[in-house]
């Protein structure tokens, strides 16, 4: 049984018309004096989209921003794989588009479980994402004209997707990266490279530094501020195979949960549609083939099952298009949930293709001959050169064959509208809070949604912690501080005390294969209890048998995966607990046990109109559940239909 | 006036305000731009002097006549001159000193390196300062058998200012076979050298076109084919004809 | 029509093992079996490395991230060349299908005075983002841009602008280049802001400054040998480093800078 706590959780929103809630709460927000800012000091972990224009936003206020990454380079944050784009409410192309249908789609598209006003501000904010970017100088795709151009992307009927190739993500990051540059060498930046965060100090309540390890030296070191700023994105290699890259991981907030932070759904996990599917036991991890490919490519299987010819043998009126047969009004844009599992049914059910039956066609011949290969060469070019370098297989000529894989996480760490968590001080942006898109992300939003809270939220509502709060100066002195270090120091330590036999790589593929077979397209309670205990056995033979060479005074790869594998292993058990307790489907989270006729969600908005934010109480300790409950007035509850 | 008393305290050419001009020479791509210059100048050079002794086919006397008229106007001579010795001393400088730099700036070298530019087996153009410097010692042994009439062993004319002197001493240079097999490889390395200088001076002076680099590259294969021939079928033809 | 059906090979790797920037390096001998040809490079030496920490040895430390080609994390010197033998592509993306049964592969890290190197196969390229701190941005606070559409970017200056901004940053330009020059890297971000409007403002005072560091880290001078473009896994081309030169010499002569 989950034990859920007596209050409910305040998600802390401004009342009123839904348009004018962020405009009201800026006016209620208290500020810094401008020639006070530089007193004040601000931690922002992590580079990526939030981080990197959190830091420089910060900075150019005039706060002292401490900017920490565990890559060699701020450039380097997995934001930069992000392909196809970023939505934007602009209407450019003068069908129908507007901030209310931006908001609405994204209620829809999180099956509503995420929060009315977060999202409104989202969609707001969209249009002036792009302004900056582009004053930035970020190369965005335009028209023969000189205007911007836009695609479509999933789960919208409207075009809003701005881009940059298939490099769209690189290239806004780049923009956050440039701007962060120009504060670092203005001084209003100090940049702290190959650090890694391992824990959060709280001072009498309140947020007020972090405690790092050099990754090359191997140093432990603690950071006093006044704020810190969390920007450590997604847990999606609790799966092993994702498409996150390899030093993605829950560590920093794992660490800021253990010290009180609540974190949010972490069960909402998305499974996106077009992945590269896997060749065999040696992957390492899984490549992303961009939604935007759906706009020209179309999903098929044979209509026979087990049908192993060549896809050009197989005529027209034998393949089964089972998107656009599904959805019709959708189609081949189908949100990724539905585009997942559709995949997972055919596949389950004989249909698939490929050596393994796992994958389905993405098949660009009718576009080839309707717009010819220059066309789809200009808009795809560098994917279908990626496909090829990693199947040696030419898309151009063959159909892509694609499979569903983990991708994005929308659980985080719990915060209220202002983006702080229920620990003062301490605030979470982007991928790593749970806050905007509910239980499925749509495509080109996760862009959108960094750079919101990076460049237009934090600048506004951190302030208002130092002004209220009247944070007083510390130093690293404090017992919290020297506590929090040696507790960093003892984890390590005791990693490398273990000298098992098995190597973190092995514990922590086992760990993906429990959470892939069990916790994840399709989960049910037999299954969920069942990798409830395996994550538990394995979490202790970890701290039997794992085996790390070499020290901790040097650069230690193989120690750093270790430590982010023992939070993977204690924060895996929360993600099952949590699909566990939420008893309906709905986006990424399908049970089994409540699918329509159709093998659509069945949702449960009586009982799960809520956020379940987990309050830790000890590892292997059932956690605390704090309900904030969801009320939907600007988008009611609806069906969320595709048809 | 504050601002030309602050830029006094910093030598020279700030007094003159030319910051600017000394930080272009003692930048990479400042370097890259004088050697282009330098060199594509050089060219010209190369291009007159070809044309000149190419004379030598057509015998003593035209080529004579031209010596002759040439250094009539020996103040335009002085003046050229002493350009030609600027621009190659400018030429070598750099080449040297950026060579020290940029094997500074590799310091460690791979145990295995091998090209990834299709066809290239060994960088062709890694040779640029080997085959300068062949060219350089080339140059010096010409001026000392021509221009300073040095050379001991060579039976120049008694009067250097005689009428025959030009011909007679080009001839007593290409006399014996290793100074012609000298001559020789000097004009094709220094060929050599072209081929690769001469478009390069266009990409370090930021003249790179879609349009036209195609054709500069194919032309600068061209010139340093018809100077390496020119000078070397000098070597090769021009003795044999007037024994 | 499918691609051909994947084998196992058995490789010998020289690899450069250095404990530390201070400590004496070296190549060492490994054999590795098993290898499928479907595996990518860096697969590959997961595979030495799980052999190695069952033995107790230390395990190869490699540059990596995404293994997809796009953060520019990972890059080694792959029997001589820069990312290996395939063009266009980092080290992540080429897959051991290029490799043959009882082949030798030497692997080196960058080498260059510029990178030092930090641990075997690592590398320090904070050389990279103290160029770009220099001037390689537009200087535009959060909340001052005009709407997006009132810039007009021509399609074919947008083209030009992405393709030198694709740029991910690995140093194989530098690494390749037997002047350590990293001529293609400053270039590419020159190129991509004066090519557009919102570069304008700063675009002599941005390729001065950037000069300047480039030249202060260290890193040698171009010889237009070609070797970067070569190696580029974005593709970025020579063009951009003789728009450098331009762009220098334009700053240089005529700005007031």
């Amino acid at each position: 049984m989950v034990t859920v706590a007596d209050t409910p959780l305040d998600g802390r929103c401004p009342d009123g018309n839904i348009a004018s809630r962020w405009d009201q709460r800026k006016r209620d927000l208290k500020l810094v004096a401008p020639n006070n800012k530089r007193k004040y000091t601000v931690i922002v972990v992590g580079t990526g989209l939030a981080g990197g224009s959190a830091a420089a936003s910060l900075a150019e206020l005039g706060y002292n921003v401490l900017s920490f990454c565990i890559q060699d380079s701020p450039r380097r944050a997995h934001s930069i794989a992000a392909q196809g784009g970023i939505n934007a409410a602009k209407n450019y192309q003068n069908d129908g588009d507007s901030v209310w249908r931006l908001f609405y789609d994204t209620v829809k598209g999180g099956e509503w479980r995420a929060r009315e006003s977060n999202v409104y501000r989202l969609a707001t904010l969209s249009t002036s994402i792009i302004d900056q970017c582009v004053a930035q100088g970020v190369p965005f795709a335009r028209e023969y004209g000189g205007t911007l151009a836009n695609r479509s992307f999933g789960g919208a009927q409207v075009s809003r997707t701005f881009y940059c190739g298939g490099q769209t993500g690189q290239q806004l990051l780049l923009g956050a990266y440039q701007a962060m540059m120009r504060q670092v060498s203005g001084g209003g930046i100090k940049l702290f490279t190959r650090r890694e965060m391992l824990d959060l100090v709280v001072v009498d309540g309140i947020a007020r530094g972090i405690v790092t390890r050099d990754l090359v030296t191997g140093k432990y070191e603690t950071f006093v501020s006044d704020a810190v700023v969390l920007c450590t994105g997604g847990y999606g290699n609790a799966y092993y195979l994702s498409t996150m890259a390899k030093t993605c991981n829950v560590t920093a907030a794992w660490r800021c949960h253990k010290r009180g932070a609540y974190f949010a759904n972490p069960c909402f996990t998305q499974i996106h549609p077009t992945c590269i599917p896997v060749s065999g036991d040696h992957q390492s991890k899984l490549t992303l083939m961009s939604e935007s490919l759906r706009n020209d490519g179309r999903v098929w299987v044979p209509k026979t099952k087990g049908d192993t010819r060549s896809p050009d043998q197989i005529p027209e009126d034998e393949r089964d298009y089972y998107l656009e047969r599904r959805y019709p009004s959708y189609g081949n844009l189908a949100p990724r949930d539905v585009s997942s599992r559709a995949a997972k049914e055919r596949c389950d059910a004989g249909f698939g293709v490929g050596q393994s039956g796992m994958s389905v066609y993405l098949d660009f011949s009718k576009a080839i001959k309707e717009d010819g290969e220059s066309v789809i060469r200009e808009k795809y070019g560098n994917l279908f050169h990626m496909y090829e370098r990693i199947t040696d297989e030419n898309p151009y000529k063959v159909p892509m064959r694609i499979y569903p894989a983990v991708h994005y996480t929308m659980g985080g760490l719990w915060v209220d509208y202002n983006l702080q968590s229920n620990l003062p001080g301490l605030y979470v942006l982007g991928e790593a809070n749970f806050s905007d898109h509910g239980a499925n992300r749509l495509g080109a939003s996760a862009l959108m949604q960094g750079l919101a809270d990076g460049y237009f939220v934090i600048p506004y509502t951190v302030g208002d912690h130092i002004a209220t709060r009247k944070v007083k100066p510390i130093t690293a002195d404090r017992p919290e501080f020297h506590d929090a270090l040696e507790s960093a120091k003892s984890r390590t330590t005791a990693i490398l005390n273990v000298n098992g036999t098995h190597s973190t790589e092995h514990f922590h593929r086992a760990l993906g294969k429990i959470m892939w077979d069990h916790v994840g397209m399709a989960r049910n309670e037999k299954g969920l209890l069942h990798a409830i205990e395996q994550i538990k056995t394995l979490r202790e033979q970890f701290w039997h048998d794992v085996k790390v060479v070499g020290s901790g005074e040097t650069l230690n790869q193989n120690l750093e995966h270790a430590g982010r594998v023992a939070d993977f292993l204690e924060f895996a058990e929360l993600l099952a607990r949590d699909a566990l307790h939420r008893d309906e489907s709905c986006g990424g989270h399908f049970r089994e046990e409540h699918q329509t006729d159709e093998g659509e969600c069945d949702r449960n908005d009586a009982d799960f109109s809520y956020v379940a934010a987990w309050q830790f109480k000890g590892v292997g300790t059932d956690s605390i559940l704090h309900k904030e409950p969801l009320t939907f007035v600007d988008a009611p509850f609806g069906v969320r239909s595709y048809k | 006036m504050t601002d030309s008393t602050a830029q006094c305290k910093r030598g020279l050419l700030g007094c003159l305000g030319l910051n600017w001009f000394f930080r272009l020479l003692s930048s990479s791509i400042g370097q890259k731009f004088v050697m282009g210059v330098t060199g594509l100048l050089l060219c010209g050079f190369l291009v007159t002097h070809l044309a000149g002794n190419l004379l030598l086919f057509a015998g003593a006397k035209p080529f004579n006549e031209y010596a002759h008229a040439l250094h009539s106007q020996w103040e335009l001579v002085a003046v050229a001159e002493l350009g030609l010795v600027v621009l190659f001393l400018a030429h070598v400088y750099l080449a040297v000193t950026t060579t020290i730099g940029n094997y500074r700036a590799r310091r460690e070298f791979y145990v295995l390196k091998q090209s990834k530019v299709p066809g290239r087996i060994i960088g062709a153009n890694t040779w640029m300062f080997a085959s300068g410097s062949v060219v350089l010692g080339f140059v010096i042994l010409h001026l000392i058998d021509l221009r300073m009439g040095l050379r001991r062993s060579l039976h120049y004319f008694p009067d250097p200012e005689a009428f025959e002197a030009p011909f007679h001493n080009t001839m007593a240079a290409l006399s014996d076979p290793i100074s012609r097999v000298v001559y020789f490889v000097g004009a094709i390395i220094l060929g050599v050298h072209l081929s690769h200088g001469f478009a390069s001076a266009f990409q370090s002076l930021g003249l790179n076109h879609p349009k036209y680099t195609p054709l500069i590259k194919i032309i600068g294969k061209i010139f340093g084919v018809i100077i390496a021939i020119g000078f070397a079928s000098i070597v090769v033809f021009v003795p044999g004809m007037w024994r | 029509m499918n691609h051909a059906a994947s084998k196992n090979l058995n490789l010998t790797l020289k690899i450069w093992r250095q404990a530390g920037p201070k400590q004496a390096g070296g190549l060492k001998t490994y054999q590795v079996s098993g290898i499928s040809t479907d595996m990518s490079f860096l697969e590959m030496l997961d595979v030495l490395n799980e052999q190695l920490i069952a033995s107790g040895e230390e395990p190869v430390a490699f540059d990596h991230d995404c293994r997809e080609g796009i953060c520019g994390t990972c890059g080694v010197v792959i029997n001589g060349q820069a990312h290996g033998p395939d063009s266009g592509t980092t080290t992540c993306q080429l897959h051991m299908r290029r490799f043959k049964d009882g082949d030798t592969i030497v692997i080196e890290p960058w080498l260059a005075k510029a990178f030092p190197i930090v641990r075997d196969l690592i590398v320090d390229r904070s050389a990279f983002d103290r160029i770009i701190q220099a001037g390689g941005f537009v200087s535009v606070n959060t909340g001052n841009a005009p709407e997006a559409n009132t810039t007009l970017v021509p399609h074919h200056v947008q083209q030009d602008a992405m393709s030198a901004a694709a740029c991910i940053g690995c140093g194989a330009c530098v690494a390749s280049c037997k002047n350590a020059s990293a001529m293609l890297f400053v270039s590419a971000k020159v190129s991509h802001l004066a090519s557009i409007p919102q570069g304008q403002g700063e675009r002599s005072k941005r390729v001065l400054n950037m000069v300047a560091t480039m030249d202060a880290e260290h890193f040698g001078n171009c010889t237009n040998t070609g070797e970067c473009e070569a190696a580029c896994p974005a593709k970025i081309n020579l063009t951009n480093i003789a728009q450098l030169n331009r762009e220098y010499l334009k700053a240089s002569l005529f700005s007031k800078e």
